[in-house]
């Protein structure tokens, strides 16, 4: 007789990458849930805190005092979060019990995207039809030009949580052109609601930074300090008022530092747009980066310290003219395969 | 491999990464403007303004602004052009030689215009241009071509068709020929400043080996005339 040991056949292995993503039903949601409530509860007595308001802050000190971690990445750390934040939102099954999808658009595989264009350009051929009643009518069409500096359209990311399914960059900047396309037309206040949901807000300024006030020393002269840092160069740099004009660079005179025209250029550029050339005297220490990179450090600094002799439009003239911005090019690492950042091996035939 | 950077308008639009990293990127976010260096275009008052550059204003009050370039400033000496046509001289990296290559150039052209001015009889010494910038500005507009060829390739054979230039590659290509000329129809022993300002003010009265070029290209453009259909864009 034969003795069947511990085989599995291909028919009762389960395949487990084809089933996808984990679904989770709505009834193991919402123990997750119960089960949140209740261990922040707990978690409020075991640190003596009252348990009606203990807030999310306080559970994330909670968990990190009682689960100390060294991991550098913050995302495996312990995390107790509220079961929404954690399982990602999943949409629910698409077709009926008799196997019937719900929506029309099922069988194209992206349902909720055509949906989305299809809704867009029903919106768009009504303000067309609203367009031409009025040229019809002879009455003048509106002109207020939206302000479309001060908003900006939902990202591709935000348009996937927002639709639930994945968005092609194609498909993403069709359904922009689309939505340009319908802002444009004169009458689009029509669906100004519709419209309202796909763009968001911009601060104007972005950024507000603090602009120290002067400080005074010993002998009454009123300075500034600022850094700045380009390449591997960084730079402090104090600005005194009622100066000459005179430039220090780690202890020497910036004609020595600075033979080279170009960089002393650079050093003046702030002075010379604010118009204060004579007015300002200004020690700097800088260290690390090249010739160039010390003077584009320098500079930064001594922009960043002009902002606070200067009234708040022209700091923001200086930041326009891009004195304000830390210069973000770095070198580019060398990759294996290639001898330099870009620069291939000599291609030989053979 | 670094990735574009990530100030600016939050979190969101930090992860944004091109599934194919491209060839031509930059380490600024893409929503980044070009600064604007002249005083007078901040000292205009709004009124003077046009629509465009109304919402020109309005859009930079909201974005983010790349750092300005060590070859961009304020000073009235420094020039787009100028630093443009340096960069292009410079060879390996070396920016110092190239820069006083270019301002023994400008002193060149100052000086033989000079000795013409004070050579000239009274009525034509209006006439003569002593400005070096406006010479060199002048010399590469009358460079420029208007159209140039490109290769088609249709049918197994490969045909010249002629095609409309934009801004940037006339200005280049002007910029091309003068230097390829400098560098190469000259004797061993004349140096570049000297070379440079003679071609350039042979190009200021639309004279010299280098219009002779253009208007080649143009002829031979006018010559493949039939084939401007091939064009598809």
């Amino acid at each position: 007789t034969l003795r069947l040991i511990c085989t599995t056949t291909p028919v009762q292995r389960k395949n487990v990458g084809a089933s996808g993503p984990e679904k989770y039903t709505e009834a193991f949601i919402k123990k997750q849930i119960e089960e949140f409530n209740l261990g922040k509860r707990h978690l409020a007595n075991m640190m003596g805190e009252d348990p009606e308001t203990f807030t999310q802050e306080d559970i994330d000190r909670a968990i990190a005092y009682l689960f100390p971690s060294g991991l550098f990445d913050k995302q495996a750390r312990p995390v107790m979060k509220h079961p929404t934040e954690i399982f990602p939102e999943q949409r629910k099954i698409q077709w009926g019990e008799d196997g019937r999808p719900f929506n029309f658009l099922f069988y194209t595989g992206k349902q909720s995207y055509y949906s989305l264009m299809h809704e867009t350009y029903e919106k768009l051929l009504s303000v067309q039809k609203h367009q031409d009643q009025l040229i019809a009518q002879d009455l003048p069409l509106q002109k207020e030009k939206r302000n479309l500096a001060g908003s900006r359209w939902l990202t591709k990311i935000e348009l996937e949580e927002m639709l639930l399914e994945k968005v092609s960059d194609d498909d993403y900047s069709r359904f922009i052109k689309l939505l340009q396309k319908l802002v444009a037309l004169p009458c689009a206040d029509i669906e100004e609601n519709y419209i309202q949901k796909f763009s968001k807000e911009v601060p104007v300024q972005l950024q507000k930074v603090v602009i120290e006030p002067l400080q005074h020393d010993e002998r009454g002269v009123a300075f500034s300090t600022g850094e700045g840092k380009r390449k591997t160069a960084r730079a402090t740099a104090v600005v005194y008022d009622n100066g000459t004009g005179k430039i220090t660079v780690n202890g020497v005179d910036i004609l020595h530092y600075f033979p080279v025209l170009q960089d002393r250029e650079q050093l003046l550029f702030p002075f010379q747009f604010l118009g204060r050339i004579g007015k300002h005297d200004m020690v700097c220490t800088v260290s690390g980066g090249g010739r160039s990179a010390q003077a584009g450090a320098i500079r930064l600094a001594s922009a960043k310290a002009l902002r606070s002799f200067v009234t708040e439009k022209e700091v923001e003239f200086m930041r326009q003219a891009g004195l304000l911005t830390v210069d973000p090019r770095v070198k580019e690492r060398k990759k294996p395969g290639q001898e330099g950042p870009r620069r291939k091996f000599t291609w030989k035939k053979r | 491999m670094a990735a574009p950077s990530a100030a600016g308008l939050g979190r969101r639009l930090r992860a944004w990464l091109p599934r194919i990293m491209p060839v031509r990127w930059s380490r600024y976010n893409p929503s980044y403007l070009e600064p604007e260096a002249k005083k007078e275009s901040y000292q205009k008052p709004l009124e003077e303004l046009t629509e465009e550059e109304r919402e020109h204003m309005e859009l930079k009050a909201v974005r983010p602004i790349k750092a300005a370039p060590p070859s961009l400033s304020s000073s009235v000496f420094s020039d787009p052009m100028i630093s443009k046509f340096t960069n292009m001289m410079m060879k390996s990296g070396n920016k110092v030689l190239a820069r006083s290559l270019m301002s023994q150039t400008l002193e060149a052209i100052k000086r033989k215009q000079l000795e013409k001015y004070h050579k000239a009889p009274e009525n034509e010494k209006e006439t003569i241009e002593c400005n070096p910038y406006v010479i060199f500005h002048q010399a590469l507009k009358n460079c420029q071509p208007i159209i140039g060829l490109s290769n088609i390739t249709k049918g197994g054979k490969t045909y010249q068709v002629p095609i409309p230039l934009t801004d940037n590659r006339k200005r280049f290509l002007a910029m091309k020929w003068l230097i390829a000329e400098c560098r190469e129809n000259k004797h061993r022993r004349t140096l570049m400043p000297e070379k440079l300002s003679q071609e350039l003010l042979l190009a200021f009265n639309n004279e010299g080996p280098v219009i002779k070029k253009k208007h080649v290209l143009h002829k031979m453009a006018e010559a493949n005339r039939a084939y401007a259909h091939f064009r598809w864009w």
